[in-house]
C-alpha cells in the first residue's frame, strides 16, 4: 500500500507557542485514520496544514508523494468538513454540495448526477431544494460531508465533525460515517478527542500530546499495548503499577512487583535490569481467584459501585495502592470491605517505562 | 386613584409622543393638502379641490428633467459608493488590531463632516485639479458623502460573518477572487441592498454639496430651491409631495427588505 500522505518533519508555531512539533505522520491509503489527543495539542493545526490553511513554520507535506506544502487551499486535492459545518447559507443543499464540482468545470448533466448519487447515499435526496437553515443539525453534517466528497478528494479532512451534535445522534453520524469510509473507499482523517469515538471508527489511531505524536496504530493494539503513560491513561482506564525490572528474554520481561515475582509481560520497549518500570492492567483484566495461589495476591475491596452491565470495585493492595477492577455480572459477589484473591490476565497486561523514576 | 397617580407620568408620555408625532406630520399634510388647492397662492381656506397643478407637474419639461438628473447621479453614486464602501469594509475586515480601528474612523470621518465644510472643501479641492463643476463633481461629493453608510452597514455584516465560509470555498477549488463574488458577495447581499437604497436617499436628498458642485444642470431639490425663491405656488406643493412619496415608499421598501433579509 501506499502512502496518501506525509508530514516530514513538521512544525508549525504561532509566534512562541509551539503547536505542532517535529511531526512525522504516514497515512496509508484508503484508511479511515484519527487524530486522537486533548485539547490544544495540535490536531486542527495538523489537519489545517494538510488542506492548506496553515503553512508550517519547517519541514514537508506530501500528498500522493506530492509536495504540498506551500499550495494554496484551492490547489490541493484535499477536502474539509468542518466543525460547524460552514454551509453556504444562501445555496441550497444542491447548490452548496455542486459547489466543487461546479469549480471543477463539470458540465451541469454530470454534476447534476452526482449531487443525486451523493444526497442518496445519506438519504436526502428529497432535500435538494431545502436551504441549509431548514434542516435539522444531523442534516446539515450529511450535507457537508457530501459536500466535501463531491470533488472527490484524495483525503477527507474531518475536525470534530460530530462535536455539535447530541449523543444519540453522534453514534448513529459515527456509524453513518464509518459505512460512507468503507463503502467510498476514500481515506479518511478524522480529529477528534474522544477516545471511544476514536475507539468505534479507527482503523488507525494517532495519539497526539503536546505537538508531537506519541503512538500510532490500529484500536485493539493502542488498547492493549500502549507505550506511555499518557496512552495508557488517555485511552480506557488504567491501572498502572510499579515495578522493577529482574531480567528479559524473548518471552518477555520478568519483574518485581510489591515485593513478588511476577511472571514474563510482554514490554513495549526493551528493558534492562533494574529499570524503573509500570505495569499497565486493565480493569477487566484483573480476575478474582477463588483460592489463594502463587500466581495471584491479597486485596481488601474498598468500594463497590453497580454500573448495570458490570460492576466497578476499588481494591486496596497490601503496599497501599489502589486498583480498579471492572467485574462482569456473576464472576464475583465479593462486598466491601472483603478479603479477595487476584490475578490478572499476563496476556492483557504491558510493561512500560515509568517516566517518572527514570528522571 | 393610586393606579390613576401611578399612571399620570405614563399618561404624560403617551401625550407627549402623539404631539411630537402632530408636530412631525402636521407640516408635512398641510403641504399636501395645499397641493390640491385650485388658487395660484398657498393659504386657507383651500376652498377648490383640483388635480390640476399634478397635471401639470408632470407635464413640466424642467421638472422632468431635473427628476431624471438626480436619479442619474443618484445612481452613479450609488454604484461609486457601493464599490469603495465594500472594499473599505472587506479591507477594514481583514485588517487587525489598532490598525483596523483607524481605517474605520477615518472611513467613517466623512459623515461627520458638516456638510457646508464638506461642500466648500471639496469645492476648493475640484478647483485645485482643474475639474469643472458639473455632474462628475456632484458623484464625486456625494459619494464621499454616502462611502461610510456603505461602510458601516456592510462591516456589521461581515462580522457576523462565519469565518470558515470563505474557508470552504478556498477548500472547494476557489481562489480569493471567485470565493469573493461567489460566498463573501452574495452573503453581504441584504447589507449592500440596504446601503444602495440608503446611498440612493443621501443623494437624492444632498442640497449643500450639489449647490456647491453642480452645473447649470439642476437636481430636484436646486429646482424646487429655485422655484421657492421666485415665490410658493401650490405647483411646489405637488412636487414636493411626489418626491416626498417616492421617496418615502423607497425607504418603507428598504426597511422592509433589511427586515426580511436579516430574519433569514
Ligand atoms: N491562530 C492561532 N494563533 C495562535 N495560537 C494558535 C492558533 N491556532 C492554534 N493555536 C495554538 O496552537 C495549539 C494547538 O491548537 P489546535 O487548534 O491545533 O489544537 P487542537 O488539538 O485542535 O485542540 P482542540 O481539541 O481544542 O480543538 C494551541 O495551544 C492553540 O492555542
Ligand atoms: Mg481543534
Amino acid at each position: 500500500m501506499d502512502p496518501v500522505v506525509q508530514f516530514q518533519n513538521v512544525t508549525k508555531a504561532y509566534g512562541q507557542a509551539v503547536a505542532v512539533d517535529d511531526l512525522n505522520l504516514t497515512i496509508q491509503a484508503g484508511k479511515f485514520v484519527t487524530l486522537l489527543g486533548p485539547s490544544g495539542c495540535g490536531k486542527s493545526t495538523t489537519l489545517r496544514m494538510l488542506g492548506g490553511f496553515e503553512i508550517p513554520n519547517s519541514g514537508r507535506i506530501l500528498l500522493a508523494g506530492k509536495d504540498v506544502t506551500r499550495l494554496p487551499p484551492n490547489k490541493r486535492n484535499v477536502n474539509i468538513v468542518f466543525q460547524d459545518y460552514a454551509l453556504f447559507p444562501h445555496m441550497n443543499v444542491a447548490r452548496n454540495i455542486a459547489f466543487g464540482l461546479e469549480l471543477k468545470g463539470l458540465d451541469s448533466s454530470a454534476i447534476h448526477k452526482r449531487v443525486m448519487e451523493l444526497l442518496a447515499l445519506v438519504q436526502l435526496q428529497d432535500y435538494a431544494a431545502r436551504m441549509p437553515s431548514e434542516l435539522s443539525g444531523g442534516q446539515r453534517q450529511r450535507v457537508a460531508l457530501m459536500r466535501a466528497l463531491a470533488p472527490d478528494p484524495q483525503v477527507l479532512l474531518l475536525d470534530e465533525p460530530l462535536s455539535a451534535l447530541d449523543a444519540k445522534l453522534r453514534q448513529q453520524m459515527q456509524i453513518e460515517l464509518k459505512s460512507i469510509q468503507e463503502r467510498t473507499g476514500k481515506t479518511f482523517l478524522f480529529v477528534t478527542h474522544d477516545q471511544e469515538e476514536a475507539l468505534t471508527m479507527s482503523d488507525q489511531i494517532v495519539v497526539m500530546n503536546n505537538g508531537k505524536v506519541e503512538q500510532m496504530g490500529d484500536p485493539h493494539t493502542l488498547y492493549s499495548r500502549p507505550q506511555s503513560v499518557f496512552v495508557a491513561n488517555f485511552i480506557g482506564d488504567a491501572n498502572l503499577l510499579r515495578a522493577k525490572v529482574v531480567g528479559a528474554d524473548a518471552q518477555g520481561t520478568a519483574l518485581t512487583w510489591n515485593g513478588r515475582q511476577v511472571g514474563a509481560l510482554p514490554s513495549a520497549h526493551a528493558m534492562k535490569q533494574g529499570d524503573s518500570v509500570l505495569i499497565v492492567v486493565r480493569p477487566e483484566a484483573l480476575r478474582f481467584l477463588s483460592v489463594p495461589s502463587g500466581e495471584g495476591f491479597a486485596g481488601k475491596i474498598r468500594k463497590r459501585v453497580f454500573k448495570g452491565n458490570h460492576t466497578s470495585m476499588t481494591i486496596e493492595v497490601d503496599d497501599g495502592s489502589q486498583l480498579n477492577a471492572l467485574v462482569h455480572p456473576g464472576e464475583s459477589e465479593a462486598i466491601s470491605g472483603e478479603d479477595v484473591w487476584l490475578g490478572w490476565n499476563p496476556r492483557a497486561a504491558t510493561v512500560i517505562r515509568d517516566e517518572s523514576a527514570a528522571g | 386613584m393610586r393606579t390613576m397617580l401611578a399612571d399620570a407620568p405614563r399618561t404624560a408620555l403617551t401625550m407627549a409622543y402623539w404631539g411630537f408625532v402632530l408636530y412631525l406630520f402636521l407640516p408635512l399634510t398641510l403641504m399636501m393638502a395645499m397641493s390640491f388647492k385650485n388658487a395660484a397662492f398657498i393659504a386657507f381656506p383651500i376652498g377648490d379641490w383640483t388635480f390640476d397643478w399634478y397635471l401639470k407637474v408632470m407635464q413640466d419639461k424642467p421638472f422632468l428633467e431635473a427628476c431624471a438628473y438626480s436619479v442619474l447621479v443618484a445612481g452613479l453614486t450609488t454604484l461609486a459608493a457601493t464599490v469603495i464602501g465594500v472594499w473599505i469594509a472587506m479591507l477594514i475586515a481583514t485588517t487587525e488590531g489598532r490598525w483596523g480601528a483607524v481605517l474605520f474612523a477615518l472611513a467613517c470621518l466623512p459623515a461627520v463632516v458638516p456638510g457646508m465644510i464638506s461642500a466648500i472643501s471639496l469645492r476648493i479641492f475640484i478647483s485645485t485639479i482643474d475639474m469643472p463643476t458639473g455632474t462628475s463633481a456632484i458623484v464625486l461629493g456625494h459619494t464621499v458623502h454616502a462611502v461610510p453608510f456603505v461602510v458601516v452597514m456592510a462591516l456589521t455584516r461581515l462580522r457576523s460573518m462565519p469565518a470558515n465560509l470563505v474557508d470552504a470555498a478556498r477548500d472547494l477549488g476557489a481562489d480569493s477572487v471567485v470565493a469573493f463574488f461567489r460566498v463573501t458577495l452574495p452573503y453581504l447581499g441584504p447589507a449592500i441592498g440596504g446601503g444602495m437604497i440608503f446611498c440612493i436617499l443621501l443623494s437624492i436628498d444632498d442640497f449643500v454639496r450639489t449647490f456647491f458642485l453642480g452645473g447649470y444642470r439642476p437636481t430636484l431639490p436646486m429646482l424646487i430651491f429655485a422655484k421657492v425663491q421666485g415665490g410658493m405656488s401650490p405647483e411646489i406643493n405637488a412636487m414636493a409631495t411626489l418626491v416626498l412619496l417616492v421617496t418615502g415608499a423607497v425607504g418603507l421598501y428598504a426597511e422592509y427588505y433589511t427586515r426580511r433579509s436579516r430574519s433569514r
